[in-house]
């Protein structure tokens, strides 16, 4: 359980790592070697706990309900008025035995006649009471992916419910997410790693591995094929380039919440599972550091990445991102102004810290005074706030982000993300210190209000689709559906409260 | 108009009636003395048992909920009913029946801004109105009868929508008044047509929630302007 915590919270621990040898070359030592890779590995689940039966699927192939028709061919449901001249009725087509159980019939009919057209016909006749095709009925959206079961979260807001009314976007909504890259391609990368570097102060020293090192990278199978239209301008200002790769695990993980492919009957589900993605890459993984990165995730890379994201066409931008020292992030609240400004809704996590001193996210600090952006807290499955996040009146939605405190490992947020086995090789002991690989993945329980921001970026996502296009207007419907949760009223540990996506997308009617 | 007119009005109603009342009287007086005109139009000094079909515009009190759910201020009626005039000069009473039924969609609103949610609602009004009246008779215009009405109008309100529960959608009757005031002409000795105009006052109906209640208001009510095809005497 430490352990898929300290995974969550990496990006916010590198202050941690003491690096030797810091000079850098100038010269950038990442280079595609190979622009396909091996098909991604599926490591599958990581769950500690004892296996829970899975919840029983009661919807129908969901390619069924929307591809064919909503009623059967070739039989309708008739009921005689009189029930002794149903058997003898002169009817197009034949009656096909009756139930013990039903007072109606089903009367076939030639399978290249409209149901439609055929009960109404039938309903002209003095002698039937109703005609009707045989519809076909489905259960609200449950996904049918086969970890949804593991996924408390979405039935915690009601997505179910929710995906009734919106189910998942679709292309037109582009969402940032701003985070430590993305595994949306299939490649092999070289990369020099030149430099020996310890965790911690006391810690063993791992070596430098050398120059030519290779890392396969693939996309990750529940994101999107890789080189596909699901993942539109990335960018990666870490190394500069176009290709902002998932070194860490966190970035896939948490893209992974808004829009993993679903209904595909594999693995899990995300918020808004139509949507395009936008892979920006702001802040380093600990290999991104080893490999030499040109630049580091420092205020004004991300001030820079939001911009970018709202220059590009994002509509949502994803914040997982933060650093809880240090002053006010002006730089990055004119960036995210500028996106607001732009039509962009903002997301930003309040911080993991509450048990550390609870300083904020100062990313997330300028929250309140932009309508439009926002700062989300995290709860666990228990819907209380999690022992981590970050309060303050800052805070103004929270949304599941995993408790694990309370539930263990399952009461994080399971997503597919990078395998952490045979990425973070620098856990092991020194002797099995090796490079990484990026092109294996499993179903990872991360914490933290990282996972609670994609939740609210993906419910954006929603709204927009829905026809809530204002940013200013997105944030007041969230905060006036929000379920009050804590103290009544708004409180620094929920803010306006926990996210009620059904309600808000359901909106307003006349009198109700 | 304003709810705090009904009770001033119900008052000049029943004034109306018995200054009506008294100019028939008068009227009948002088026509014993001179040559009988057409005899269309005398006042009752019978039942008369009629009905009539009516179509109209209501526009909505209410009008900034119904334009946003609605996308309009008024809206088609029809409906229809029976009037009976009694033994009394022209005092009748009148049942009557309308309905409305529009399609909209849910919204959300902000800062006065409204946000179509593309989730379909239909808004079916069913108005029961039940009225007292007196119709004047003119002795030089004995086709043409004024008439003023007033009484009490029930309001059966019905909203659904899609994605909704049966318990979140709305379907309550609420009570109200009403007065109007019209001319009918007489076709034909059973046949007549009829332009009137109505304020009805549904209070309290609205305003518990939904955009009725961003917009603070709760009225039903509105206006209406109708033609009636009526029939009988």
């Amino acid at each position: 359980m430490g352990r898929m915590r300290a995974a969550a919270v990496v990006l916010l621990a590198v202050s941690t790592i003491t690096a030797h040898g810091q000079l850098r070359s100038d010269a950038v030592t990442k280079a595609v070697i190979q622009d396909v890779g091996l098909p991604a590995i599926d490591r599958g689940l990581r769950d500690q706990d004892p296996p829970r039966d899975a919840r029983t699927q009661h919807n129908i192939s969901h390619a069924r309900a929307e591809d064919a028709l909503p009623y059967l061919r070739g039989s309708i449901i008739v009921k005689f008025k009189d029930e002794r001249a149903a058997a003898t009725a002169q009817v197009a087509g034949d009656i096909v035995e009756r139930s013990s159980w039903a007072d109606f019939d089903i009367v076939d009919i030639p399978v290249g006649l409209e149901p439609e057209a055929a009960a109404a016909a039938m309903r002209l006749r003095p002698d039937v009471e109703y005609a009707q095709p045989r519809y076909l009925n489905h259960a609200m959206a449950r996904p049918n992916d086969t970890l949804y079961a593991n996924q408390w979260n979405f039935p915690a807001i009601d997505m179910e419910r929710a995906w009734d009314i919106q189910p998942g976007a679709s292309s037109n909504i582009v969402v940032a997410v701003l985070d430590s890259g993305m595994a949306f391609r299939s490649v092999t990368v070289r990369y020099d790693s030149l430099f020996s570097f310890r965790l911690t102060p006391t810690g063993q020293v791992y070596p430098a591995l050398g120059r030519g090192i290779l890392v396969p990278f693939a996309a990750a199978p529940e994101l999107g094929a890789s080189g596909s239209d699901r993942f539109v301008s990335p960018r990666d200002f870490i190394w500069n380039d176009d290709l902002p790769l998932d070194l860490d695990g966190h970035g896939t993980h948490v893209a992974g919440t808004i829009g993993q492919l679903t209904n595909n009957n594999s693995g899990t589900a995300g918020m808004a599972y139509n949507v395009r993605l936008m892979p920006v890459k702001v802040i380093q993984g600990l290999w991104d550091e080893v490999f030499g990165s040109p630049f580091e995730g420092t205020d004004d890379v991300v001030a820079r990445g939001v911009r970018y994201a709202a220059d590009n066409g994002a509509k949502v931008i994803n914040l997982s991102i933060g650093r809880e020292s240090g002053g006010p992030a002006a730089v990055v609240t004119d960036a995210i102004r500028y996106a607001v400004g732009r039509g962009c809704f903002v997301v930003a996590a309040s911080g993991n810290s509450r048990t550390e001193g609870n300083p904020a996210n100062r990313l997330a600090l300028a929250a309140p005074d932009i309508d439009g952006f926002v700062a989300v807290g995290a709860v666990g499955r228990t819907l209380d706030v999690a022992f981590y996040s970050t309060s303050g009146s800052f805070v103004e939605l929270s949304a599941p982000g995993g408790d694990q405190r309370q539930g263990g490992t399952s009461a994080g947020i399971l997503q597919q993300t990078l395998d952490l086995d045979v990425l973070e090789t620098y856990r092991r002991p020194v002797s099995q210190y090796r490079p990484p690989r990026a092109d294996a993945f499993a179903y990872e329980y991360f914490q933290g209000t990282s996972m609670a921001v994609p939740h609210v970026s993906g419910f954006a996502a929603l709204l927009m689709q829905q026809g809530l296009t204002n940013p200013a207007a997105i944030e007041a419907a969230m905060k006036q559906y929000a379920t009050d949760r804590g103290a009544t009223g708004r409180d620094d540990f929920h803010g306006f409260g926990l996210i009620s996506p059904r309600a808000t997308l359901r909106g307003l009617g006349l009198a109700r | 108009m304003n709810i705090t007119l009904v009770a001033p009005s119900v008052s000049l109603l029943l004034l109306a009636l018995n200054v009506g009342s008294s100019s028939t009287a008068y009227a009948q007086a002088n026509s014993q003395a001179r040559p009988q005109p057409a005899p269309a139009s005398r006042p009752s000094r019978s039942f008369q048992v009629g009905g009539y079909a009516v179509v109209g515009k209501f526009t909505f009190k209410s009008s900034e909920s119904f334009d946003a759910i609605l996308g309009i201020t008024s809206a088609p009626v029809v409906g229809g009913g029976a009037r009976v005039g009694l033994p009394f000069g022209g005092l009748f009473v009148d049942a009557g029946a309308w309905r409305l039924r529009r399609d909209g969609e849910r919204v959300f609103v902000w800062n006065n801004t409204v946000y179509p949610l593309n989730i379909p609602v239909e808004v079916t009004m069913t108005t029961v109105a039940l009225s007292a009246g007196w119709q004047f008779h003119l002795r030089r215009v004995p086709k043409l009868l004024p008439y003023v009405a007033g009484g009490f109008t029930s309001m059966n309100y019905v909203e659904t929508s899609d994605f909704s529960t049966p318990a979140e959608d709305v379907s309550d009757t609420f009570g109200g008044y009403h007065l109007c005031g019209g001319v009918e002409y007489r076709i034909l000795g059973w046949l007549g047509a009829a332009a009137e105009a109505t304020w009805t006052t549904v209070p309290d109906a609205l305003g518990g929630g939904g955009v009725s209640k961003a917009f603070s208001e709760d009225n039903l009510g509105g206006t209406s302007v109708r033609f009636k095809i009526t029939v009988g005497r």
